[in-house]
């Protein structure tokens, strides 16, 4: 009884807290909502289309001319045309150009008398999405021409018409992409950085609220408040702020594969579980940077730098087998990292607790970090003999 | 008489200016937080991301391959995927169950399944259908499966037209001449291998540059503001004039710091670890100058929104993600929706980074991030005269502080918030006192 009326102390104080600085709820709510708001938008064409591609028409005949006005047909590509190659280059530099095709002088005579003309490609993959469409759009338009002109030599061979199309391509891949089969790249993006937007807010304001009680002298108070006990302070603090995050963590879930759609192969309430375990391990890790940093400004600078690396070492951009080894167990140590494999597992095959029992583990583990520093916590609290600025 | 008037001018102009600027750099290298996000983190930082993107080419993906034609030709096509950059055949399989469960076990990337009809639909003149199933949880895995069989695809394709044409009586050159009538060199010297290191962290160094002076400047500013000796009191030395000083004398404070973090970031990271330095150093010392005066004004005008020492990584951290989106390398900027096209503007990040990859980095001259600095120099000039304005609105709430908190103290009043009562609440008897004698004697 008492401890519950400890808690129930230290929660209407914190409550109380969020009334008189706005910064928690802003730096928590406000700030997800902005990044749901921006990737949902930003990203919403999910694959871009009509990537700028520059050509440099050197024969000017009907066979060009065709061409480029398949290109320009294509959903993937759109054309600008340039007089040389050297006003072309200055956009692709400017990387305003995915790529800029050069079509050869007699590219329709040459065609004609089988003399093999030669046709220039020139990528920008220094923009790796542009100049990757643009690539793609130039292959296949070459590939089509060729065919096309397979398709003249066998119609003269004396070949069916209902036979053409098989000849012309003897071999054909057909490709399937499992969980995201529009090749989307907002949903691929999307689904991890939301999540490591929440673990980045999770660390910081647990830390600053916790550094905060040091900063304005008010932690004996907030000792006082549940006699003395840290562990049931911790609690009440960790209450309220669990009851928020994963609030927002599962709106977030909720948002995304639901309201907006997200393909997901397994279920949702998989999810749920996933993120309110990323809520939980990242609280671990905001108590733990405090607790052994209880000085408010390093251990915010501290979790800034943390938070941030989360993005990249989440592999889910890079993947980690390519890092260099010792990168690649440092990404252990953040909890994105888990949340991605699981989210893997349950979003893309749907595997369910067979699949992704390791991360539940993994992210359990970090649910304990708190422990170590408790002692240490306590003893800040009460003497107050770090500086507070 | 006004020759002497204009020289005492200049030279207390001057005065001052020193001054300021010798105040804001005893500012930075005695706060622990600013020389710990400057210094530590300006030089490791970009070392670190450096380092995690060291090797940006995934080469060799493993891929499951379920052959169910185990011919000549099947075997050929398996054996020529394997000796694809992109892809290594890791694993035969089966059947599609086994080749599955290595692929949501992690251990394949990639499923390639070649149906019992392959060889028979060759020599029959009909398509033989390959099927490919992509890991789409990493792009780089979808986009080397993909690449991977496409181009053996394409090869076996001249070669299967080839041998057709051979035996409809076309020989030798004239074969190869029919299936390849147009030839296609590629020319991509612009990241030949689509390096992600190339790409991301050649986006990276300038939005490091931008965000530790923020952070940075935000943590001084937010302290001087607790201990209330904000910088904006700095005019009031001169009996209210001397905004210009104040912006002008801190700035050159940032700009002496950073020119030295820029040239680090901007040239020594990058050739530690092989990211190419086409550009004239002259243009990227230019593109750099151009950069650091523009953040700082930037991070001048936001920082005046800070109010306390660490709320800066709690309000503003998750920008930082955002402006390498904004500065338009890997999504393309002519995709941006309409909004957040403008919205980029209110980075310098948006052109710097621009300047940097295309000067730099592809090697561009002067007229290709001419542009570019033409924009910052644009947002430089906007951003010193909201600084400057900043300087004095805050100048102003600084002199009226008493009313200003009147006001609060009635507003609250109004919508039945009890100041008193709350800070008893959370800081307690003692602190709550404390907290009034302090407010009492401002």
């Amino acid at each position: 009884m008492k401890v519950w009326n400890d808690i129930r102390g230290v929660v209407l104080r914190e409550l109380r807290i969020w009334m008189h600085r706005p910064i928690y709820l802003v730096g928590s709510i406000v700030t997800l909502m902005f990044c749901t708001i921006f990737c949902l938008t930003f990203f919403n064409e999910g694959i871009p289309e009509d990537v700028p591609v520059g050509v440099v028409d050197n024969d000017n005949s009907w066979v060009s001319r065709y061409f480029i006005r398949e290109l320009d047909a294509m959903q993937l590509a759109k054309t600008v045309k340039f007089d040389n190659y050297d006003e072309a280059a200055e956009e692709l530099y400017k990387g305003n150009l995915g790529g800029i095709i050069v079509l050869p002088q007699r590219m329709s005579a040459d065609i004609q008398s089988q003399k093999q003309p030669e046709v220039h490609y020139y990528i920008n993959s220094l923009y790796i999405i542009n100049g990757a469409l643009a690539y793609k759009a130039l292959l296949t338009m070459t590939n089509t021409a060729n065919a096309a002109v397979q398709r003249e030599v066998y119609r003269k061979l004396g070949y069916p018409e209902y036979k053409l199309r098989d000849l012309i391509q003897p071999i054909a891949v057909d490709a399937h992409q499992i969980g995201n089969a529009e090749n989307n790249y907002g949903y691929y993006l999307t689904n991890i950085l939301l999540p490591a937007f929440l673990e980045m807010i999770v660390i910081l304001v647990l830390s600053y609220s916790l550094g905060a009680e040091l900063k304005y002298g008010t932690s004996r108070h907030l000792l006082d408040t549940t006699h003395g006990s840290m562990i049931d302070a911790l609690l009440g603090k960790l209450l309220v702020y669990t009851i928020l995050f994963t609030g927002m963590g599962m709106a977030m879930i909720l948002i995304l594969y639901n309201w907006a759609h997200f393909p997901i192969a397994g279920s949702l309430w998989h999810m749920f579980l996933a993120i309110i375990m990323l809520v939980l391990a990242s609280e671990g890790i905001s108590v733990f940077i405090i607790g052994c940093l209880p000085v408010p400004r390093l251990a915010l600078s501290i979790s800034a730098l943390y938070s941030v690396l989360g993005f990249s070492l989440s592999g889910f951009t890079l993947p980690t087998e390519v890092m260099p080894s010792f990168v690649q167990g440092l990404s252990a140590a953040f909890p994105i990292r888990h949340y991605y494999l699981w989210y893997c597992q349950e979003v893309f095959y749907g595997t369910g607790f067979a699949g992704w029992w390791p991360q539940l583990v993994s992210l359990s583990i970090f649910m304990f970090l708190p422990l170590f520093v408790l002692y240490r916590l306590k003893g800040a609290y009460v003497k107050q003999n770090f500086p507070t600025n | 008489m006004e020759e002497e008037k204009k020289t005492t001018f200049l030279r207390t102009w001057f005065k001052d200016f020193w001054g300021i600027f010798l105040n804001e750099i005893r500012e930075i290298f005695s706060d622990s937080g600013v020389i710990l996000i400057y210094f530590v983190a300006g030089l490791a930082y970009p070392m670190l991301y450096s380092l995690v993107y060291a090797n940006g080419i995934v080469n060799d993906t493993p891929m499951a391959v379920v052959d169910m034609n185990d011919s000549e030709a099947s075997r050929d096509f398996i054996r020529e995927v394997d000796a694809t950059r992109e892809v290594s055949v890791a694993y035969h399989c089966m059947n599609m169950e086994e080749a599955q469960r290595l692929m949501t076990e992690r251990k394949a990337h990639g499923i390639l399944y070649i149906p019992s009809d392959f060889s028979k639909n060759i020599v029959q003149f009909k398509t033989a259908t390959v099927s490919l199933y992509c890991d789409m949880t990493s792009f780089l895995y979808y986009k080397n499966d993909l690449m991977g069989v496409n181009h053996v695809m394409i090869d076996k394709l001249g070669k299967i037209e080839v041998e057709r044409y051979t035996k409809a009586g076309y020989y030798g050159k004239n074969a190869d001449r029919l299936a390849h009538p147009i030839i296609v060199e590629d020319h991509s010297q612009l990241n030949t291998n689509s390096s992600y290191t190339i790409f991301l962290v050649s986006a990276i160094y300038f939005i490091i540059i931008q965000q530790l002076m923020f952070y940075g400047m935000s943590l001084l500013v937010g302290t001087q503001r607790e201990e209330n000796r904000s910088f904006a009191s700095l005019p009031d030395q001169f009996e209210g004039h001397g905004v210009n000083r104040v912006v002008l004398g801190r700035g050159l404070a940032y700009l002496l710091v950073f020119m030295g973090i820029g040239l680090y970031i901007a040239f020594i990271v990058p050739s530690l670890f092989g990211i190419p330095i086409r550009g004239q150093f002259f243009n990227t010392l230019a593109a750099l100058t151009f950069f650091v005066v523009d953040c700082i004004f930037f991070s001048m005008f936001w920082s005046s929104l800070i109010t306390r020492r660490e709320s800066v990584f709690v309000l503003f951290l998750f920008m930082s993600p955002i402006c390498l989106f904004l500065a338009g390398s890997s999504w393309p900027t002519f995709a941006f929706p309409k909004f957040w096209k403008l919205f980029s503007y209110i980075f310098p990040s948006t052109f710097g980074c621009k300047a940097y990859i295309n000067g730099t980095v592809a090697g561009g001259d002067i007229s290709i991030i001419g542009g570019y600095l033409i924009h910052m120099t644009i947002q430089t000039i906007v951003y010193y005269f909201l600084a400057c304005a900043m300087v004095h609105i805050e100048n102003k709430i600084i002199r009226h502080k008493d009313e200003l908190r009147e006001i609060r103290d009635r507003l609250a009043a109004m919508h039945g918030i009890d100041i008193e009562k709350n800070v008893r609440i959370i800081a307690g008897e003692k602190g709550a006192e404390e907290y009034f004698k302090r407010t009492n004697k401002d």
